[in-house]
């Protein structure tokens, strides 16, 4: 889920700062509120509010703008991990701040249906990614750069559910790449990339996750952009 | 006073010079705002990759992540920037 325009917050306009509502992820609703402990910003209390089928995991949060911030960024992925362990999770950018829930609820309405259709794709998944770098000062492994590449490619890609190429945003990288692996699969598809990882040592690989799926799940509410879920 | 916006009128067929060079300079500053906004969250990426892969110490790390993030922060409002402003204050006049 992704901001619809004017979603991301920002301090009122007289430059005090309220109280919001800030959303990590949302799961299906469970059958009471859940609490996950006071592990949100600030330490609050991070719980669910039930919303039909869905229940969107919050706490009660500053209403700022949520910049890049290495701890900020932390606080909201141990929550989402934190729900991870119990939950099929639909993530949200991280930034998400409501002023109050009957705005939340809009937001929540309005996606209701891309929702559905999302949680079905994702469902008992998780994300890995993988990143296979080349060695300092070494620029095309002598030619066999794409031999590795489609090796990787080729391996993984009959483990995991659905691939998705990410951008190659420094030289050195010629992997970088999120797969979506059923729950039940993810020691194949970690033995496959420690097989692989052997086979060309000279390479780094950087094998990450589980995390939540965040580059397969796209719905933009209330926003302009079309594309993902709707 | 009615002014007809460049783009509705390259929209219904015609142009005007004038406002077209102004808007062909707000699309290639636009442009060179995103560019640089994309290097510089590309520069974040590779160097978090090569301070995980144990390439950077903790301490070169936080020292070039802080710059890079003061130099995303002048890049974001840059690209940011409402262009349409122009327009905006010709119309209320």
């Amino acid at each position: 889920m992704k901001p619809g325009k004017g979603k991301r917050a920002g301090g009122a306009k007289d430059g005090t700062q309220g109280v919001g509502i800030y959303v990590y992820c949302i799961i299906r609703c469970p059958e009471v509120m859940k609490s996950f402990g006071k592990v949100g910003f600030g330490g609050e209390e991070v719980y669910t509010i039930e919303h039909k089928d869905f229940a969107p995991v919050v706490s009660n949060a500053i209403m700022k703008e949520y910049n890049v911030d290495e701890e900020d960024i932390e606080v909201h992925k141990a929550v989402v991990s934190e729900v991870m362990k119990e939950h099929t999770v639909l993530p949200v950018a991280y930034g998400m701040v409501f002023k109050n829930k009957k705005l939340l609820a809009v937001s929540m309405k309005a996606g209701n249906k891309a929702m559905k259709k999302a949680i079905k794709s994702v469902d008992n998944k998780v994300e890995l990614g993988v990143k296979v770098v080349l060695p300092k000062d070494a620029r095309d492994l002598d030619g066999k750069a794409d031999q590795c590449k489609s090796d990787f490619v080729e391996a993984l890609n009959c483990i995991a559910a659905e691939t998705k190429p990410l951008k190659l945003f420094s030289d050195r990288l010629i992997l970088n790449s999120s797969f979506l692996v059923d729950s039940g699969r993810v020691d194949d598809f970690s033995n496959a990339v420690g097989k692989l990882a052997e086979e060309y040592s000279v390479l780094k690989v950087q094998y990450s996750g589980p995390w939540p799926p965040y580059n397969f799940v796209d719905i933009q509410i209330l926003g302009n952009k079309r594309g993902g879920f709707r | 006073m009615l002014l007809i916006d460049d783009l509705l009128t390259r929209a219904v067929g015609f142009s005007i010079p004038g406002l077209d060079m102004f808007w062909l300079f707000e699309q290639v500053l636009y442009f060179a705002h995103k560019e640089m906004y994309d290097l510089i969250k590309d520069k974040l990426k590779e160097n978090r990759m090569l301070y995980e892969l144990g390439e950077m110490t903790g301490e070169e790390y936080m020292k070039s992540n802080s710059l890079l993030v003061r130099q995303l922060k002048l890049a974001e409002k840059a690209r940011d920037m409402n262009l349409s402003v122009r327009t905006d204050i010709l119309a209320s006049q």
